[in-house]
């Protein structure tokens, strides 16, 4: 059949057109593997240029049978393409055409190939009538849910989603007792998957509940007994799905407003935070702030409170670690429910945290500690909170160090940066020469907000040498981000500092290491940075002889700068002004034949960058005539 | 000073030809100059106008960690062979210049490298060999070295490691990697036929020898080097593929490698290797070593590994080696790069909940 097809494509009317799909079809049995993948993300093509009809009646038997034999590769790439066929077999009408190869793909034991065809069948029933789906997709779920072999099963739970709200009640009914012997499965992964889609089901159940000519029935008993099952079950890898089964009922009881059954909710969850195996608790630990607001009570809430301390002392550190996470988020909640529990209970319980032994549970709360400062306010950070940023500051870890400086701006907002930099100061001071290059380019990154709050006078004393020395460091991203950072702080302090402070200090260089390439580079990169920032007076008298200084440097890298920094210069001089006049002399009596005769360097670049400025300046100058 | 020793006289001409057309402006007033200078300073590895554009879209778009398209990968190899067939054997290289070492892929890496070094061309590199290969982006590590050769020549160097080879690349996954991401091997085709013209050592200011492996027994002198005939796959044997596969060892003399490939060589035959060609030192890549760069035979010898945790897994620290105006060496360790969209937790993901 196979061969008779493919002639038959091949001496097709229009043969010319068609012969590519022959070629194509021809593929579709390609020895080679990759071949045939090829082939068959093309398989659109072949089915438009097929038309509908012979889609339905050669390509999908074609495909039924060759199919599931082929490799895994092969039948997922078909699965995807499948999902996107109702138009090319001719509408919604057919797309029942499609369900018995996908359900062939689908009983495939390989996972990737089970849920990539698992997700066509429900893209497809997306497409089809009410009618369709229960007389072709519910059988197909429950031949699926009836076989004897578990990867079946598997199948068959992802199914339920797509269709639970489009059939009778009594259907539904009958569709979740089914399920309800899926999550009881004897195989675990049968039980894993039906757990995974529990949630997502019992969500959608809920968003349709109660609205006029949808569905009005939750099943509550049904949903809440698979979810006592889960709890209940043998294998912690099914057990800690359970958790999100939770937070989907607890939405429902919101929804609906009804707190009859939250006691016994929350001795569920009491029993999943007490579990021996830690991979149950760090699920509760990990979704903890969900979960309470899930409960959406304060009762609730304060009873979570000694539950999350118990959290955070636990013997595993990845459950530690996945607590910290939720702090910020648990605290708000704990916060409006009594305003004296995150200072009283929870704080003291984050100092012997920040002291874990194990530094990722200290990392992991490095980032999420300074949002506790909006909760507790001015005075209570300073008071307990910033002696535990003042200590993590310090810790051995380097990466615990960069999470609270990277999150220091929620700190400053609460207590404000004169406060913030008096206790941290010292800490920030020791850590500019920190080991690790991402610490001291977050410091260098706070800098020009510390600038503006200190003031002038504080900040030459404080941190002026510092931000000199940055200058200077053997990483470039640093040296980088020292020559931005001058360009803020000029911003700052404007231009008569920058002169006096920063240029004469970048000037006085020469005097000392200029035999080294990297200072001398710098030093260009920034005076360059500067000269936005200040005015032609300073670019004309103090920044340009510089530069042009290392116009003839030994090093090509420092010419081909020298061009692009010249071209940076002529661009402020030649800014219109009060005074322009000069400065426009300036350009065209030093700056244009610096860069001619740069144009005609021995090496290629600095040649090529000459000429690149030289255009441009020249081009400014006749703007401006 | 930066007096090329090149040899592509013949195409300098053309290529200056073809730039003057549009370049009337300045011809008049620099023309005997500018003549004299060509016949000294070629032009031949300059890329023609209309090429540079293409060339800085081709870097930015590889920048950002994606592949050219097959149609450019062509354009960019024919470039690179007309660069890369004029470089010699032994590619002089002047100071200041950032020595690194492997880089197997691991493009993310390589951007830190470039942020601890600084942008190239503001900064000069040269690099010992083994792009591709281990890592998941060989295909870009290579687009974009060869891309930067191309548009800068004068200021990077590429020369030849053991896995710019046909045959290690389709064990070690450049090959695998081509096929997964053009759905065919001709991209590996085109990148192993253009290595065959990379330089297989280069000599920075005639004091330090840079090259993959190591040293030879049939090479006694770097003039030997230059008279080989390097334009061919990597041997099995002989003097060009000991220089890309031998090691330093801690026993004196040759030893058999226990690679299957070059040999291994004892601190007698550095100093002799040293001593006879006037060298400061030999630089090398090819070895794993934990803290980026290690030093072998009383500092005759350096090991420069520019890959941080190799493979994703060895946990090592890479380093690059700067060596400044006076000679001055001065090594840079770096970890890997931080991964936007990845989290920091790579150490103990339980792999249930993946």
């Amino acid at each position: 059949m196979e061969t008779a097809e493919a002639t038959s494509v091949h001496t097709g009317a229009s043969s010319d057109d068609l012969y590519p799909i022959a070629l194509l079809m021809d593929e579709l049995r390609h020895d080679d593997v990759a071949s045939r993948v090829q082939a068959m993300k093309r398989l659109d093509t072949i089915a438009i240029a097929l038309g509908p009809e012979r889609t339905r009646k050669e390509l999908i038997t074609f495909l039924e049978d060759v199919i599931p034999e082929d490799e895994d590769e092969v039948v997922a790439i078909t699965a995807e393409e499948l999902s996107k066929f109702v138009p090319y077999v001719g509408g919604p009408e057919f797309a029942p055409l499609l369900l018995p190869v996908l359900e062939r793909i689908a009983s495939c034991e390989e996972p990737i190939v089970r849920e990539k065809a698992v997700d066509a069948l429900n893209e497809i029933s997306t497409s089809m009538s009410e009618a369709q789906i229960e007389s072709d997709f519910i059988p197909l779920i429950q031949r699926l849910a009836k076989e004897r072999w578990f990867s079946l099963h598997v199948a068959a739970t992802g199914l339920f989603k797509s269709i639970i709200i489009r059939v009778l009640p009594e259907l539904r009914k009958e569709l979740l007792d089914l399920y309800y012997e899926l999550i009881q499965d004897d195989s675990p992964m049968v039980r894993k998957a039906a757990a995974t889609h529990l949630p997502e089901i019992t969500d959608i159940l809920t968003e349709n509940f109660g609205y006029p000519g949808k569905s009005d029935d939750f099943h509550w008993d049904l949903v809440t007994s698979m979810f006592q099952f889960l709890v209940g079950d043998s294998q912690d890898s099914v057990k800690f799905l359970s958790v999100d089964v939770l937070i989907s009922i607890l939405k429902f009881e919101r929804q609906i407003q009804d707190k009859s059954h939250l006691e016994e909710l929350f001795r569920s969850l009491v029993l999943l935070i007490e579990d021996p195996s830690w991979r149950v608790r760090y699920m509760v630990a990990d979704r903890f702030e969900q979960l309470a607001a899930n409960f959406d009570d304060d009762k609730y809430t304060l009873n979570l409170v000694p539950r999350i301390l118990d959290l955070m002392k636990d013997g595993e550190a990845e459950v530690k670690k996945a607590i910290s996470k939720q702090l910020p988020g648990f605290a708000v909640l704990a916060d409006k429910a009594d305003s004296s529990v995150v200072l009283e209970q929870i704080v003291p319980c984050v100092a012997i945290l920040s002291n874990d032994e194990s530094e990722v549970v200290r990392s992991a709360l490095a980032s999420e500690i300074t949002g506790l400062a909006p909760i507790l306010g001015k005075e209570s950070t300073i008071k307990h909170l910033l002696p535990v940023l003042v200590s993590m500051l310090k810790d051995e870890f380097s990466e615990v160090r960069l999470n609270i400086i990277s999150n220091l701006q929620v700190v400053n907002e609460v207590i404000g940066i004169q406060l913030l930099s008096e206790s941290l100061l010292p800490a920030i001071t020791g850590l500019a020469n920190d080991k690790l290059w991402r610490v001291r380019l977050a410091i260098i990154q706070q800098i020009p907000l510390l600038a503006e709050q200190l003031g002038v006078a504080f900040f030459d004393q404080a941190l002026g040498q510092l931000c000199m020395e940055w200058l200077w460091d053997s990483v470039y991203s640093i040296r980088e981000a020292a020559v931005a950072n001058l360009q803020k702080l000029t911003k700052i302090f404007g231009e008569e500092w920058a002169r006096s402070e920063l240029i004469r200090r970048i000037l006085e260089k020469e005097g000392e290491d200029f035999d080294n390439f990297t200072c001398r580079i710098t030093c260009l990169f920034a005076v360059k940075s500067l000269v936005p920032v200040v005015n032609n007076s300073i670019i004309a008298n103090d920044i340009l002889p510089f530069i042009e200084k290392l116009e003839r440097d030994a090093v090509p890298n420092i010419r081909f700068n020298v061009a692009k920094a010249l071209l940076v210069v002529s661009k402020s001089l030649l800014v219109p002004g009060s005074d322009s006049g000069a400065y426009v002399d300036i350009v065209r009596s030093k700056i244009v034949p610096s860069l001619e005769e740069l144009k005609n360097d021995e090496d290629v670049d600095v040649r090529y960058f000459a000429e690149q400025s030289l255009t441009s300046v020249k081009a400014d100058l006749e703007g401006l005539s | 000073m930066d007096i090329d020793t090149d040899v592509q006289m013949e195409d300098a001409v053309t290529a200056h030809d073809d730039s003057l057309v549009d370049d009337d402006h300045n011809s008049s007033s620099s023309e005997s100059f500018d003549f004299s200078m060509n016949q000294k300073y070629s032009r031949a590895n300059e890329a023609p106008g209309s090429n540079i554009d293409t060339l800085d879209a081709w870097i930015a778009q590889l920048s950002e960690c994606k592949p050219l398209s097959e149609e450019s990968v062509k354009k960019l190899c024919n470039m690179a062979i007309d660069v890369l067939k004029y470089e010699e054997n032994v590619q002089p290289v002047n100071v200041p210049v950032t020595i690194c070492g492997d880089i197997h892929g691991q493009f993310h890496d390589l951007m830190e490298l470039f942020k601890i070094g600084g942008p190239c061309p503001d900064t000069n590199y040269l690099f010992m060999g083994d792009y591709v290969d281990r890592g998941y982006y060989s295909v870009e590590t290579v687009s974009y070295l060869v891309a930067m050769k191309v548009r800068y020549p004068k200021r990077i160097t590429i020369l030849r490691g053991n896995h710019e080879s046909r045959q290690i690349t389709q064990v070690y996954g450049f090959y695998d990697e081509c096929f997964r991401k053009y759905g065919s091997a001709s991209v590996w085709k085109l990148f192993t036929d253009l290595f065959d013209y990379f330089p297989i050592t280069a000599l920075v200011e005639n004091k330090i020898f840079c090259l993959h492996g190591g040293l030879s027994p049939m090479i006694e002198t770097i003039d030997q080097v230059r008279e080989l005939n390097r334009i061919q796959e990597v041997p099995h044997e002989g003097p060009m593929c000991d220089l890309l596969w031998s090691d330093p060892d801690d026993r004196g003399g040759w030893g058999i490698s226990p690679r299957g490939a070059g040999f291994t060589f004892g601190q007698d035959i550095s100093e002799q290797f040293n001593h006879t060609n006037d060298l400061s030192l030999v630089a090398r890549a090819h070895q794993l070593v934990m803290e980026g760069y290690s030093w072998s035979h009383q500092d005759l010898v350096v090991t420069i590994f520019s890959a941080p945790n190799y493979c994703y897994r060895c946990g090592n620290q890479a380093a690059i080696m700067e060596v400044d105006e006076s000679h001055e060496r001065n090594f840079l360790q770096y970890d890997p790069s931080v991964r936007p969209g990845e989290p920091t937790v790579t150490r103990k993901t339980p792999d249930y909940f993946l």
